[in-house]
């Protein structure tokens, strides 16, 4: 994809600062989602059936399901957070942590509009609430919507420095 | 001049086709080489909890058919109580309500199957909900499972603390009665596999909180007067 700007820009400094700016501030939000993922599968990788259990708390599936759910997505959210990090395929893997945090909104939406009580288990822990613990819905899905806004950049600007991509490029 | 013109147009053009082409190639490969980590690590995921499932274990005596907890007395109406014992509000429940439940056992009217199961051994850092768990069972083979479980909600270490020791275990067993066999059971983490087994099976019959209780199957409020409205 090549960016020129040809018309006369309407004022060429500011955009030739985000020209110069955009792919530093996507490297930002790059290694910022990787970090994102790699806290995130780290807290849950050492407690597989516990994350199994966090998923079969949300309710929407057999637990036989939930269980390999919640043994595979620690890992699978390492693996993304390691392609973030490095830079390989980002628009492919902002793609798909999208997705993932659509998934994720939507469960926590469901759990909220029925009324369950439980913690998103979103960066380990989960399950139900104790007595007297009262679920944190909304800014779970705020928190989950920042993440999004964070992978939406990058599937529009997936260019970014340091990346292993652009390295291949010149291969 | 003008073919040499066009000779270089075209051969730019082939030029940018070529390149074009080893992009898209290249983003190909960088993208099934993405899918494949992504999908080889959830693989992994699975395989790593599919090896953990296979364990077989040792159930107790006084456990259940299907090993999934201890029955205490013979009344008609069964109770079905799911506890950590490391979770704040069993603690608080076992306080308040164990007395009662333990009345309406010795009177014949209920029976009580405890799931000591293990949700949260990520509460300690030694897995103290699993060791509990383990060595009431231990306690259970010992023919004093209710005796011990008291005791440990007597003395049930806080959340975010290491928990009780397994020396600490064995001495709590030892004050309620229990000899040598215990203490070797639970060095030896003899049911382990069997706390994994209960704390599994709850999972699936949609335990996802303790304490939990259920009398005859219905999930009832854990407190002392819902339960005995609920046995009647």
């Amino acid at each position: 994809m090549n960016v020129t700007v040809a018309s006369p820009p309407v004022s060429p400094t500011s955009v030739s600062r985000w020209h110069i700016a955009r792919p530093w501030l996507g490297t930002l939000v790059r290694l910022g989602l990787a970090a994102v993922w790699i806290v995130a599968g780290g807290a849950k990788v050492g407690d597989l059936a516990g994350s199994g259990r966090a998923v079969n708390a949300y309710d929407v599936m057999p637990y036989d399901l939930a269980k390999v759910i919640g043994a595979a997505l620690p890992f699978v959210e390492l693996a993304l957070g390691v392609l973030l990090l490095v830079g390989l395929a980002t628009r492919l893997a902002a793609g798909v942590s999208a997705a993932l945090l659509v998934v994720f909104v939507t469960g926590i939406t469901q759990a909220w509009a029925r009324g369950l009580q439980i913690d998103c288990g979103c960066f380990g822990s989960g399950g139900q609430l104790g007595a007297g613990q009262s679920p944190s819905y909304g800014p779970e899905i705020l928190r989950d919507l920042g993440f999004l806004a964070l992978a939406g950049f990058l599937l529009i600007w997936p260019l970014t420095r340091l990346p292993i991509d652009s390295w291949l490029e010149k291969k | 001049m003008s073919t040499r013109v066009g000779q270089k147009q075209a051969s730019r053009m082939v030029r940018d086709q070529i390149a074009r082409e080893k992009r898209r190639s290249r983003t190909l490969w960088t993208s099934v080489a993405a899918v494949a980590v992504l999908v080889i690590a959830g693989l992994i995921g699975w395989g790593v909890v599919a090896s953990q499932d296979s364990g077989s274990y040792i159930a107790p005596a006084g456990a259940v058919e299907n090993g999934t907890g201890i029955k205490v007395g013979t009344g008609p109406v069964q109770i079905d109580i799911y506890e950590d014992f490391i979770c704040p509000a069993c603690g608080q429940f076992e306080k308040q309500t164990g007395a009662t439940i333990d009345q309406l056992v010795s009177e014949g009217k209920a029976s009580v199957v405890y799931h000591p199961l293990a949700f949260l051994d990520r509460a300690s850092s030694t897995q103290y909900s699993t060791r509990a768990s383990a060595a009431s069972g231990a306690a259970a083979e010992g023919g004093k499972f209710r005796e011990y479980a008291k005791a440990l909600f007597a003395q049930q270490p806080a959340e975010g603390s290491a928990g009780l020791s397994d020396d600490q275990l064995i001495e709590i067993g030892r004050s309620v009665g229990l000899g040598d066999a215990f203490a070797q059971a639970v060095r030896d983490g003899k049911y382990k596999p069997w706390t994994a087994h209960v704390t599994d099976e709850a999972s699936g019959d949609g335990v996802t909180g303790t304490p939990t209780v259920r009398v005859g199957g219905k999930d009832v409020q854990p407190t002392t007067q819902a339960i005995l409205a609920a046995v009647g």
